[in-house]
């Protein structure tokens, strides 16, 4: 029996539909009224797809890298019998929650400092290196969930007959396919969005090209928009793509069973990659501690009120999103259409240039009737609402997914209404979900810079966008020192959610 | 949600009642932080695109006289959509009361659209009149200058570049670096060129620097790094990266260009008021402070940036009265570096 959505439901969902359309589709349409026919041409030069190809190759590229790092890797993690396994895993997941910029910043103290080691850094080379490894842990994290979620039943059969890196290589990584396969879309995603760090590695790709229609001295808002269309589109076929792996299923999609098993033994080559993945994931930051070391006594003078300015606004982006998400999470993983409308709209959020996101919220949201929102750290929540509550409500849609509607059934029976079902019996129960929704949200939003750097109110500066623009002349070593900062608190954030994780399994 | 005896600590901590909570102090804080720090009168907010290191001390020190300021930074060196694009962006409802510009371009643009209250600073009488505007739509100070870095390990001190063109010079072929004349400095200095020479001369010249093989770096800090490091030979930058890489005693020597002929290209930073902002009086009261001889000779002191008052002077920072200055009309030079916007696109390959 399919419990009936009933209006309340209809009601959230339209309402949640409206929120959206502020956020997402209403500054996206400010961006696109300013193209004019004029602005088309931009699309008939030649450079355009070039750099357009050279970006899709980039971004391909660092997609087979992280594929190639990430899936042994994620094996490894989710199986292998390693001492202080999760230590180790811990640390290789370390960069997913940083701007690719300050690995960049890292493996530049490390090399680039040097003729040689620059040649290589600053070239397309050194692109792919640094973004291929500060993104391939995203890889190796859905790959361990994939294989952790895989029925125990079905790993026990295939022990009994084969090898332990057999049972990797035939039964677990294709169990673990579809989020294998999500995990190379996200990472196609995030590098074809990328601007900070091939901008830092000299290293021209297509973003740069929409970037310098908004950052110039002319502003070109219809040509940026404009150039944005093909990577709308590119983010559609990545939308249709998701669809079709996700399906309505989202089977075992985030999920993580954890049911006690057995460790593999895939003998000391396990050891050597785990210990291999934690050294390449730590050394860029490692490198930017000790170049910081010198200066943590001044780090003070700069921060200013950057660490509360970012937390403050993450933490209240990742309350609404987890809150708002909850009610779309759950709509969508019972399969409403109207959820999957919304959920949709907010993967363009997540999707487009933050920079033509950031110009149209400037343009929907800077009027004296929303004063109090644009003038504030509102107008930050708004941004980061609109680019990563897609993570929040997919996560919870996963969970819900997961579990039987057997309860609210029984609850609808009983009387309870659509609230009252989301509030007591769906929270509760997917508890854990709402937890790792809250922690993704969060972290997103701390490592954000590129939305942030756009739209921060004034003297509301967030650490990370502090960060980038102390970069520019600023004490090399100072800059070092607050990006060591911004590892602390927000691997601080992470425990806090850890702990909250673990709590959520009693 | 009712919480059993056998509950976690955890469970207690998510429960509805505590994320009511978290988010009503979240969002009731945040709004509070704006709205709050909107209401104050005794504040006012500044845009702008000098580098954050400097300007920071600057406006710490004026917050002691009692006026909180809310500051927005950008450089041209981080290439984020810029203050200059914001305050176009927000001009129907502008939120800034002052832009403090690190070249005179940004402001100009401003000015051109009627987005600037005019102003006569009391102290703005001691700043050069090619420096402001006589109606007091802007006023500059504490200028920089745009220079050559050489490589002392690279270049022999009599084969040293002279002027600009030799950028060009087959003798320097492959070894120049120059930042993206997209942004900051370096599109005023193109823009002061094609002003100077004229289309065609301009355009020849820039083709004849690509030919040479520039290397197009990501900004001016990242010429001064290149030169230092010898990856360059030489590179166009300005006064205060030359200035930190003399600091950094790197292996560089630091050239005025066309000291013989057409001039060094001096751009002051320049201080605007903008129409509307929400604070004008605080607004006038920084900008004051900002054309005082105090600010002009820190900025000279930590940035070696060139004092253009008469009554300030800084050991090893050069005084514009030593230097021959490219003539320059500044209105002109800003109609051009937006005129030559898709030019400048195309020659970079964007």
């Amino acid at each position: 029996m399919r419990v009936a959505g009933g209006r309340a439901e209809s009601l959230s969902l339209a309402a949640a539909g409206a929120v959206v359309a502020l956020l997402v589709v209403v500054p996206l349409v400010a961006v696109a009224t300013r193209a004019d026919t004029s602005s088309l041409g931009v699309l008939t030069q030649g450079r355009a797809w070039v750099l357009l190809g050279r970006s899709i190759v980039l971004a391909t590229s660092v997609t087979v890298g992280a594929l190639v790092i990430g899936i042994p890797c994620g094996a490894v993690f989710a199986r292998a019998r390693v001492p202080a396994l999760r230590s180790l895993f811990a640390l290789h997941l370390a960069p997913v929650f940083l701007p690719p910029f300050f690995a960049a910043l890292g493996w530049f103290h490390l090399f680039g400092a040097r003729a040689s080691g620059s040649s290589v850094l600053f070239s397309p080379a050194g692109a792919w290196a640094v973004l291929t490894f500060a993104f391939a842990p995203i890889v190796t994290g859905l790959t361990a969930i994939g294989i952790r979620a895989l029925d125990p039943s079905l790993e026990e059969a295939a022990r009994l007959v084969a090898r332990p890196w057999r049972v990797v290589t035939r039964i677990l990584v294709p169990a673990a396919g579809r989020q294998i396969a999500i995990g190379g879309l996200i990472v196609f995603a995030l590098t074809l969005g990328e601007l900070g760090a091939p901008m830092f590695l000299r290293v021209d790709v297509y973003p740069a090209a929409v970037f310098a229609r908004l950052g110039g001295m002319d502003l070109q808002l219809g040509e940026a928009a404009v150039l944005s269309l093909p990577i709308v589109a590119l983010a559609a076929l990545l939308v249709a793509g998701e669809a079709r792996l996700f399906g309505r299923s989202h089977a075992g999609a985030l999920t993580l069973r954890d049911r006690a098993r057995e460790s593999l033994d895939l003998g000391p080559g396990a050891h050597a990659l785990a210990i291999a993945a934690a050294l390449v994931s730590m050394t860029p930051l490692l490198v930017l501690a000790g170049h910081g070391m010198r200066e943590v006594g001044r780090v003070g003078e700069w921060l200013g009120s950057s660490i509360a300015n970012g937390l403050l606004a993450s933490l209240a982006t990742a309350t609404v999103a987890t809150l708002g998400g909850l009610g779309l999470g759950h709509a969508l993983g019972r399969g409403r259409w109207m959820a999957r409308i919304v959920t949709t709209a907010l993967l363009f959020g997540f999707f487009v240039p933050s920079a033509v996101l950031g110009v149209g919220i400037v343009a929907a949201w800077n009027r004296p009737s929303t004063e109090v929102v644009y003038g504030s750290a509102g107008i930050l929540v708004l941004a980061f609402l609109a680019r990563y509550s897609w993570l929040s409500i997919r996560v919870i849609a996963a969970f819900v997914a997961q579990r039987s509607s057997t309860y609210e059934e029984a609850a609808a029976v009983a009387g309870a209404g659509y609230f009252r079902r989301l509030a007591r019996v769906v929270a509760p129960m997917e508890r854990r979900g709402l937890v790792l929704a809250f922690g993704l949200t969060l972290v997103f939003c701390l490592r954000d810079l590129e939305t942030a750097v756009l739209l921060y109110p004034p003297g509301g500066e967030p650490l990370t966008v502090r960060i980038f623009t102390l970069e520019a002349n600023g004490p090399t070593r100072v800059v070092a020192a607050l990006a060591v900062v911004h590892v602390a608190v927000t691997l601080a954030a992470l425990l806090v959610v850890g702990w909250g994780f673990r709590g959520s399994r009693a | 949600m009712r919480v059993n005896a056998d509950s976690t600590l955890f469970d207690r901590l998510v429960s509805v009642r505590a994320i009511y909570w978290v988010v009503t102090v979240a969002l009731g804080a945040a709004v509070l932080n704006g709205g709050c720090r909107r209401a104050t009168p005794n504040q006012v907010v500044v845009y702008t695109s000098v580098d954050q290191v400097f300007s920071e001390p600057v406006f710490r020190t004026f917050e002691r006289r009692g006026t909180q300021i809310r500051s927005l930074f950008d450089t041209e060196e981080t290439k984020s959509t810029g203050v200059l694009n914001r305050l176009l962006t927000e001009a129907p409802n502008p939120q800034a009361d002052v832009f403090w510009s690190g070249d005179p371009m940004r402001a100009l643009v401003l000015v051109e659209k009627g987005l600037v209250e005019r102003y006569i600073a009391p102290n703005a009488s001691a700043i050069p009149e090619q420096f402001r505007a006589a109606d007091g739509a802007w006023t500059g100070f504490a200028a920089r200058a745009r220079v050559i870095l050489v490589n002392r390990n690279r270049v022999a001190t009599g084969d040293a570049p002279r002027s600009i063109r030799d950028l060009a010079s087959p003798q320097f072929k492959g070894q120049c670096a120059m930042a993206n004349p997209l942004y900051g400095t370096t599109t005023m200095h193109v823009a002061a060129l094609f002003a100077a020479w004229g289309d065609a001369d301009a355009k020849a010249f820039l083709q004849a620097v690509k030919s040479n093989g520039v290397r197009i770096a990501s900004s001016n800090g990242e010429v001064k790094r290149l030169v230092a490091s010898g990856e360059a030979a030489i590179g166009l930058t300005d006064t205060d990266d030359a200035h930190e890489a003399l600091e950094a005693k790197a292996p560089v020597d630091v050239v005025w260009p066309d000291q013989e002929g057409l001039g060094t290209l001096v751009m002051p930073t320049v201080v605007v008021l903008v129409k509307g902002g929400p604070h004008p009086d605080a607004g006038r009261r920084l900008i004051d402070f900002l054309l005082s001889a105090e600010v002009e000779r820190r900025m000279a002191e930590k940035a070696a940036h060139m004092p253009l008052r008469g009554d300030v002077t800084v050991p090893g920072v050069r005084r514009i009265a030593e230097v021959r200055a490219m003539q320059v009309d500044y209105q002109r030079v800003a109609a051009e570096m937006q005129r030559i916007q898709p030019w400048l696109r195309d020659w970079v390959g964007l």
